[in-house]
């Protein structure tokens, strides 16, 4: 008799047990044939593009000579916080040479400049979103130029020599909006004056570089 | 108690073999590459479509854009994937496709921290 039982509760446990397994491999066979699907993959090519001064442009503008354009030209770039006598500078490269489409990105960017006067104040670079020239650009222009209002990156010229700064977001978005206009560099702690290598420089060194690693 | 003995065994044999279906279920849901391969079954688009990413100073991607998805697709599940050069993933996220005129981009974020060096391909699909 206590046989007969044990028989009967394993037979009612193996029925449920059963029951519960056919219910997960429906489950599982339902998730699988309701699925619609469409996969791809994008290969990407990577690459380097490092540009010198030769695809460089760079200039300052001077406040107390507003109409000067003399810093087109000048082997040094100033950057001056004093009120009514400040000095931007100006750096970019042309791009068009790496061959990128607008559909390539920056994986890596970073400016080198080289610091030719020091001083301890901060100095804050702000990209540049519309078209200039050292040729043409003065003080008065700077009302016509669309830059950006928060700084991409700072650093502080205390030491004569080379500084590296990334600058990879902005050279990404350029890369997408299809040119590189470049950065305003700008005295953002103090009154000094500072200086960085132009692309005019005797000295091929002290010219501004980016070191640029794509994607397409 | 032979009858008894009998229904037992029909029960245990039916039993096996339902255990054995549920295994090979649960095997295929598991083991299947649903990323893999290029099987349309009646999609919303049979292109390979195109995508670019954004990144911040440090190269670590932002954000993932799918342009020109049909809109057709609205609706439907996008899901991207950052590959290495193993294709190995080093993040992956899911959208729904929103309306839109025309062909839409699709903008995903959330992928974590990843650096754009290390990503050579881009692993999409829909799937509704």
């Amino acid at each position: 008799m206590r046989r007969r039982h044990t028989l009967l509760r394993l037979t009612v446990a193996i029925v449920v047990f059963m029951s519960s397994s056919v219910g997960v491999g429906y489950a599982a066979s339902l998730g699988l044939s309701s699925k619609k699907l469409h996969a791809w993959s994008q290969t990407l090519t990577k690459g380097t593009c490092n540009q010198t001064a030769a695809t460089a442009d760079d200039t300052y503008v001077q406040q107390a000579n507003p109409t000067s354009t003399a810093g087109g030209t000048d082997t040094n770039l100033t950057v001056g916080g004093a009120a009514g006598s400040q000095d931007y500078a100006f750096i970019r490269f042309d791009l068009s040479g790496c061959g990128l489409p607008t559909t390539a990105g920056a994986d890596s960017a970073t400016l080198t400049v080289t610091v030719t006067t020091k001083s301890n104040d901060t100095i804050s670079l702000f990209p540049v979103y519309s078209s200039w020239s050292s040729s043409t650009l003065n003080w008065n222009g700077l009302g016509g130029l669309t830059i950006g209002a928060t700084a991409t990156t700072t650093f502080v010229p205390s030491t004569p020599g080379q500084v590296t700064v990334p600058v990879t977001a902005d050279v990404d978005a350029a890369i997408k909006a299809g040119t590189l206009w470049g950065w305003e560099l700008r005295d953002t702690s103090g009154t000094a004056v500072s200086a960085v290598g132009s692309s005019e420089n005797n000295a091929s060194g002290k010219r501004p570089s980016l070191a640029l690693g794509y994607e397409k | 108690m032979k009858r008894l003995t009998r229904i037992f065994g029909i029960a245990l044999t039916a039993a096996l073999v339902s255990v054995g279906v549920a295994s090979a279920a649960s095997l295929g849901l598991t083991s299947g590459r649903l990323d893999a391969g290029s099987a349309t079954v009646n999609g919303c688009t049979s292109s390979s479509l195109t995508a670019t990413r954004n990144v911040d100073n440090s190269g670590n991607v932002t954000q993932l854009n799918v342009l020109s998805v049909p809109q057709a697709c609205a609706g439907e599940v996008l899901t991207a994937t950052l590959e290495n050069s193993s294709n190995a993933s080093l993040g992956s996220s899911a959208v729904i496709v929103g309306t839109c005129t025309g062909g839409c981009t699709v903008s995903m974020t959330g992928f974590g921290t990843v650096s754009a060096t290390n990503v050579t391909a881009y692993a999409l699909s829909i799937t509704e």
